[in-house]
């Protein structure tokens, strides 16, 4: 975001001497005053507001959602015309047209007209600018369309460097796009060198690579603003037949455009690399309601379709690689474009058709009844291509059957006594087909899996990629049924007391295993409340619930789902034996055997080589999917929720009065040895309102958040048997400010990698959010013709994030000929992540002078300020990340003042 | 092309709807004398010279006279007769929300109800729904004698939801959010709170518009909404298990930052990594034998920039056949 904090007196002087000019020409307009009438009071008011307005500065951040980003003015545009009827005509015909900020791109219109009782129709007109990064950049040329490519003359970004291969080489990174990285000394890797471990410096050759690929990239970075743009249209009617029958109906057309960025990935040598790009949106929703409707004196009734059609006109994305290309010497010339492509959204329709209906018993008994049943369906093409050998179907057919039911019935058997009994169904029957899909990783040409080849004891086919995965069409199934009970414990007292147990079933239609974590899941939450009017000046509430919510059986091995090759034989495993059935014999999940290093043999060697994961070329994929043991997923986890609420409201005197509330809220998932372990936020705020005038009144509050999150992992690795490190004799290894574990030597390290209690870490993250604000509200404030309102929020956020545990890093300054009792590795504490910080202003004061009865001046003027911190994004900057391509995306930070000025005439 | 089909499809609506409003019962004479006349014991005494702007509402539906449903003075606020008789005394139905014979919430509502219950608008799930339990009445938001209502604004809707909202009110003022708060010159906000949530009742959790959060959010984020060849398992049980809707530190509008949200629930592979200080950019330790980065000699890209997003940006799902990854 650019920074906009200089030239304050200028900017606000130069705006407000031009929003003067122009206030002091619509005020020679101004007629005189008249008495208000009866008539008058009972008429509809029209009006019809015009004028300018003048932004200081441009920033995106400041003008997000109201349209005011760019620097300069802008008209001001309202109306609101009304008409129709008297209100003591026969007739009930009104009608009324509305616009609003017509010279913003965040304007709207609207309009209805009916004769009331009978029909009315609506028209709407809604445009929606969303504001996302004009720090933005990017080298890539034809941002705004579909197809990126990268400058003609782009040369891959590298680093100075060496290799084990004893080459002295230019290395592949986009850190080099900051030369002093690029060509600054570097340890040399070269295992034949006798400075082997040294520090190199850089070639001429080698500096020169780097400097050419900088000095020709660099200028090609280009600023690309990051905005998308809904821009809505509403048509709706509603029709009586009579008294009871009637038809509504509402049809929502809307068209969403723009660019957003978009993490994307490709390939180089090395490996995977990340570009951010400019995201093409160009999308068109649909959304029809129609409803009959029957209304009795008694009940009432409806059945009513709602449809959404989703469209993207984007049919995918595609971009040039920037590291493609040889790269072990020097610059490359961006000669044979590698083009990488991302699939786009795809279009789905959702159809659904419900009924509802109440009835009254009896004055105090009621029953209502809600129904749906829904089809939603998907089966835009494929995007295959040269890293996808095996696509089963050419789209994916896709269906899921939504159905939900509710039943609440409500009573009142005694004048003090309240009961509701509810109960309610939804069930996501997700009923698409599951196939294969095998594939390479994006760039990567695909590599034949030799364990899986075509036989008749292998019922899948052969494995022609790297990943063969099994699409998993999630299902979830939810029964609730609560009760609740509410007691006058005397006039002015009630207490509360309800029970809810839900249950959700989850699965996969067709999956070869299941694939849920929790297939089930069963809560329990108990509720009391107390409310009280302590006194004609004192209300209060206290409510507090506990819930529980159990997994039976928490499976560990729901990934397996993805990997069906996990339930067919290997080649060259004896009897028939899967990487399932090992596992299952041996109870163990993808993780292995919680032991330390041993060799193995036979199948145990080719599933669980050296007592380690699962191997993931084993279940045709390739990466390890499998979680650590004792993970849980807290949406599925066991998990124990406290909540408290309280609130009091206190009318000290006919002018002033207070308002507070605290609320607590605690999860804890019991049963994570790894994954989120707890939540807890708290909010306090208090509000006092004075009301210095039968007009003007003052208001101040301050909101207090705090947020905490703690989470715990494992960095463990494979166990393996190795000593020294290469080249070295180096055997021991160090701690660094922590004593965690016994081990010693390197090999005593490397034998436990799984069990090494050095590899736990824990994180607790704080989010922290003071806010107040200040309103005051005048209406014809002090005896005059002025209507005054002005606003002042501060917002100040903090999160910070103490990270404890650590890590291994092999001692890189490592010779070969060194002692044994040289530190091969040392363990590298974590660290708590510097503190993120955000404080926003606003300022905001509208005056409204009457001039005439029919005729008034309007002033504007708001103060919008925000300066942030935050050091995510030093990695989008030049020299930061070697395989992430820089967007240069700055903090938000801005100080924006806007002056308007508008004429509104009523009549 | 398509714009001559969306007019076509506007003119038919439009002289579908003209042809509809033709034979349409007609409203009959008299109707608004009738009502008006029963005013008049009210309108006696609150005039137009009232302080209380009681006589605005005939410019709203309720004050539409010439609809027999629309109701009187007495129908809302009771017969009243000592009130007529000792005009000190309240209203059988006292709704001014600083008076101290304000009627209980109970028995305001069902001056709303008689009509709004079944019969015209109704509210079917009211009764049972949060704000009914609570002791909310439906003029502890509408004011009716008015014509524009801050409650059916959206410019002004979020003002009366925060009344009692005090979090969501700051919460939509962070850096991430929707565009729920009033901001700029202060003309209009986005979004109004009723865009999610129906006070007045729902079949929904936390009083949503549809029967489910995914429903709910899918009614403007359709594109999220599949179903997907690869769906991530927890975006089909429920977007708030990862969003937080009202506002965020973390965008976009995120319960806790990545790469941390994702490691709540992935601990394999490159995910079961320790992201903290010592990975970021200039982020070496010190050892023993001086400096020393840990790992490559760059920072981690999962603890740079967009984290995991900077590769897995599917997360909502992918269609790609080979999208498991979330990559492509």
């Amino acid at each position: 975001m650019k920074t906009h904090t200089n030239g304050f007196t200028k900017a606000v002087w130069g705006t407000a001497g031009r929003g003067a000019a122009l206030a002091i020409a619509l005020v020679a307009c101004a007629h005189t005053a008249a008495a208000q009438t009866a008539q008058e009071a009972t008429k509809p008011i029209s009006a019809v507001e015009f004028g300018g307005t003048d932004v200081s500065d441009g920033a995106y951040k400041a003008g997000e959602y109201n349209g005011l980003q760019n620097k300069g003015g802008l008209g001001i545009g309202h109306f609101d015309l009304r008409g129709g009827a008297a209100y003591n005509d026969d007739s009930a015909l009104r009608w009324r047209i509305k616009g609003a900020d017509l010279g913003l791109d965040t304007r709207s219109l609207s309009g209805e007209v009916g004769a009331q009782g009978v029909f009315r129709f609506n028209f709407g007109f809604d445009q929606l600018r969303r504001n996302r990064s004009d720090s933005y950049q990017t080298p890539l040329q034809g941002a705004g369309s579909n197809v990126l490519t990268l400058p003609g003359g782009w040369q891959v970004p590298t680093i100075a460097g060496s290799t084990a291969t004893n080459n002295v080489v230019n290395v592949l990174s986009a850190r080099g796009l900051l030369t002093t990285i690029g060509t600054a000394r570097y340890i040399n890797t070269q295992t034949n060198s006798a400075t082997f471990t040294g520090l190199l410096t850089p070639t001429a050759g080698q500096i020169s690579s780097v400097s050419a690929a900088s000095l020709t990239d660099v200028p090609a970075f280009q600023n690309y603003n990051l905005h998308t743009t809904r821009t809505k249209f509403d048509l709706a009617f509603d029709y009586s037949f009579d008294p009871r029958w009637g038809v509504s109906g509402e049809f929502r057309p809307e068209h969403k455009d723009g660019v957003k960025p978009m993490g994307t990935v490709s390939r180089n040598t090395g490996g995977d690399i990340s570009t951010i790009i400019p995201d093409v949106v160009d999308t068109n929703t649909y959304q029809t309601d129609m409803r009959v409707n029957f209304r009795g004196a008694k009940g009432f009734a409806q059945a009513a379709y709602y449809g959404s059609i989703f469209k993207n006109n984007v049919p995918f994305m595609q971009w040039q690689n920037w590291a493609t290309g040889p790269t072990a010497t020097g610059a490359i010339n961006f000669g044979t474009a590698v083009v990488n492509t991302m699939s786009s959204t795809p279009g789905n329709q959702f159809h659904q058709f419900s009924g509802s209906g109440g009835f009254n018993f009896s004055p105090t008994a009621k029953l209502v009844v809600n129904g749906s049943v829904a089809r939603n369906t998907q089966n835009d093409s494929f995007l295959a291509d040269s890293t996808t050998p095996v696509v089963p179907v050419s789209s994916l057919n896709g269906l899921v059957i939504n159905q939900s039911f509710t039943v609440k019935f409500n009573a009142r058997p005694a004048k003090k006594l309240s009961l509701t009994a509810g109960y309610k169904y939804d069930n996501r029957d997700n009923r698409t087909a599951v196939h294969v899909f095998q594939y390479s990783d994006a760039g990567e040409a695909p590599a034949a899996n030799t364990s899986f080849v075509a036989g008749p004891s292998n019922p899948l086919g052969a494995v022609l990629a790297q990943n063969a995965n099994a699409n998993r069409a999630y299902s979830k199934k939810t029964n609730q049924a609560n009760g609740e009970a509410d007691f006058a414990l005397s006039s002015r007292q009630w207490l509360k007391g309800s029970y809810e147990y839900e249950r959700n079933n989850r699965d996969c239609y067709s999956s070869w295993i299941s694939c849920a974590d929790a297939a089930i899941t069963n809560e329990h939450s108990l509720r009391a409340e107390y409310r009280a009017t302590l006194s004609d000046d004192l209300t209060v509430r206290v409510g507090y619930t506990y819930s529980a919510r159990r997994t039976p059986n928490y499976n560990e091995n729901a990934f397996l789902a993805l990997v069906p090759y996990t339930n067919v034989s290997p080649a060259a495993a004896t009897g028939g034996a899967t990487a399932y059935s090992v596992m299952v014999a041996n109870g163990w999940t993808g993780w292995g055997p919680a032991s330390g290093y041993a060799a193995t043999t036979g199948n145990m060697n080719m599933f669980f080589p050296s007592n380690n994961a699962l191997a993931n070329a084993m279940y045709g994929n390739l990466n390890r999917i499998s979680e650590l043991p004792g993970m849980r997923r807290y949406y599925a986890a066991d998990r124990n929720r406290d909540k408290i609420r309280t609130s009091a409201t206190w009318q000290a005197t006919d002018e002033l009065s207070f308002q507070g509330n605290v609320d607590y809220n605690k999860d804890h998932y019991a049963d994570a040895i790894y994954g989120l372990q707890d939540t807890n936020t708290w909010a306090a705020n208090v509000e006092g309102m004075y009301a210095v005038a039968t007009d003007l009144s003052l208001s101040v509050f301050y909101t207090y958040e705090d947020l905490t999150a703690g989470s715990a992992g494992n960095t463990y690795t494979a166990n393996s048997n190795t000593a020294t490190l290469t080249g070295a004799l180096a055997t021991t290894i160090g701690l660094s400010g922590n004593s965690c574990d016994g081990f010693t030597t390197l090999q005593q390290r490397n034998n436990n990698n799984k069990l090494d209690p050095c590899l736990n870490w824990f994180t607790d993250r704080i989010d922290k959010v003071n806010s107040a604000g200040v309103t005051l509200m005048g209406k014809e404030a002090w005896d005059t013709k002025l209507d005054l309102t002005g606003n002042f929020i501060v917002t100040r956020a903090r999160s910070d994030n103490t990270v404890t545990g650590g890590n291994w890093a092999n001692n890189l300054l490592m010779g070969p000929g060194a002692a044994p009792t040289t530190t091969a590795a040392y363990f590298i504490a974590a660290s708590a992540l510097p503190t993120v910080s955000t404080d926003t202003y606003e300022l905001r004061l509208n005056g409204r002078y009457a001039v005439t009865k029919t005729q008034a001046l309007h002033l504007a003027y708001t103060y919008m300020r925000m300066t942030s911190v935050d050091w995510m994004y030093e990695g989008m900057q030049f020299g930061s990340l070697s395989g992430i391509l820089p967007s240069n995306e700055q903090p938000f930070n801005y100080s924006v003042h806007v002056f308007g000025v508008s004429y509104v005439l009523s009549f | 092309m398509k714009r001559v089909y969306r007019l076509a499809g506007v003119c038919a609506f439009l002289l579908g709807g003209a042809a509809a409003a033709a034979a349409a019962p007609a409203q009959q004479v008299g109707t608004a004398k009738a009502l008006l006349d029963k005013d008049f014991v009210c309108t006696t005494c609150h005039d137009a010279s009232s302080p209380k702007k009681i006589f605005s509402i005939y410019q709203t539906r309720h004050g539409n006279r010439a609809d027999a449903r629309a109701p009187g003075c007495m129908d809302c606020h009771g017969p009243s007769d000592k009130h007529i008789k000792d005009p000190g005394t309240g209203t059988d139905v006292v709704f001014t929300a600083k008076s101290k014979h304000l009627s209980a919430a109970d028995d305001r509502n069902a001056s709303c109800l008689k009509c709004h219950d079944s019969k015209v608008l109704p509210r079917t799930n009211w009764m049972g729904s949060q704000h009914q339990a609570r002791g909310v009445a439906c003029s502890d938001c509408h004011n009716i004698h008015v014509p524009d209502q801050k409650v059916m604004s959206k410019a002004t809707q979020a003002e009366v939801c925060f009344t009692c909202h005090k979090a969501q009110r700051v919460q939509t003022r962070r850096i991430s959010s929707h565009p729920l708060a009033v901001t700029g010159l202060g003309t209009t906000a986005k979004m109004s709170c009723s865009d999610c949530h129906n006070p007045h009742g729902a079949t929904g959790p936390t009083l949503l518009v549809k029967n489910t959060v995914n429903e709910t959010c899918s009614t403007c984020h359709a594109e999220k909404r599949g179903p997907f060849l690869w769906e991530h398992a927890p975006v089909v049980d429920s977007c708030v298990n990862c969003h937080t809707p009202h506002g965020s530190a973390n965008a976009p509008l995120l319960k806790t930052r990545v790469p941390w949200l994702c490691q709540d629930c992935h601990s394999g592979d490159h995910g079961n990594q320790v992201n903290s200080a010592a990975n970021l950019l200039g982020g070496n330790v010190t050892t023993v034998n001086g400096q020393q980065q840990l790992g490559a000699a760059a920072p981690r890209a999962q603890t740079g920039a967009r984290a995991c997003l900077n590769c897995h940006v599917l997360v909502h799902g992918s269609n790609h056949p080979a999208g498991a990854k979330f990559q492509r």
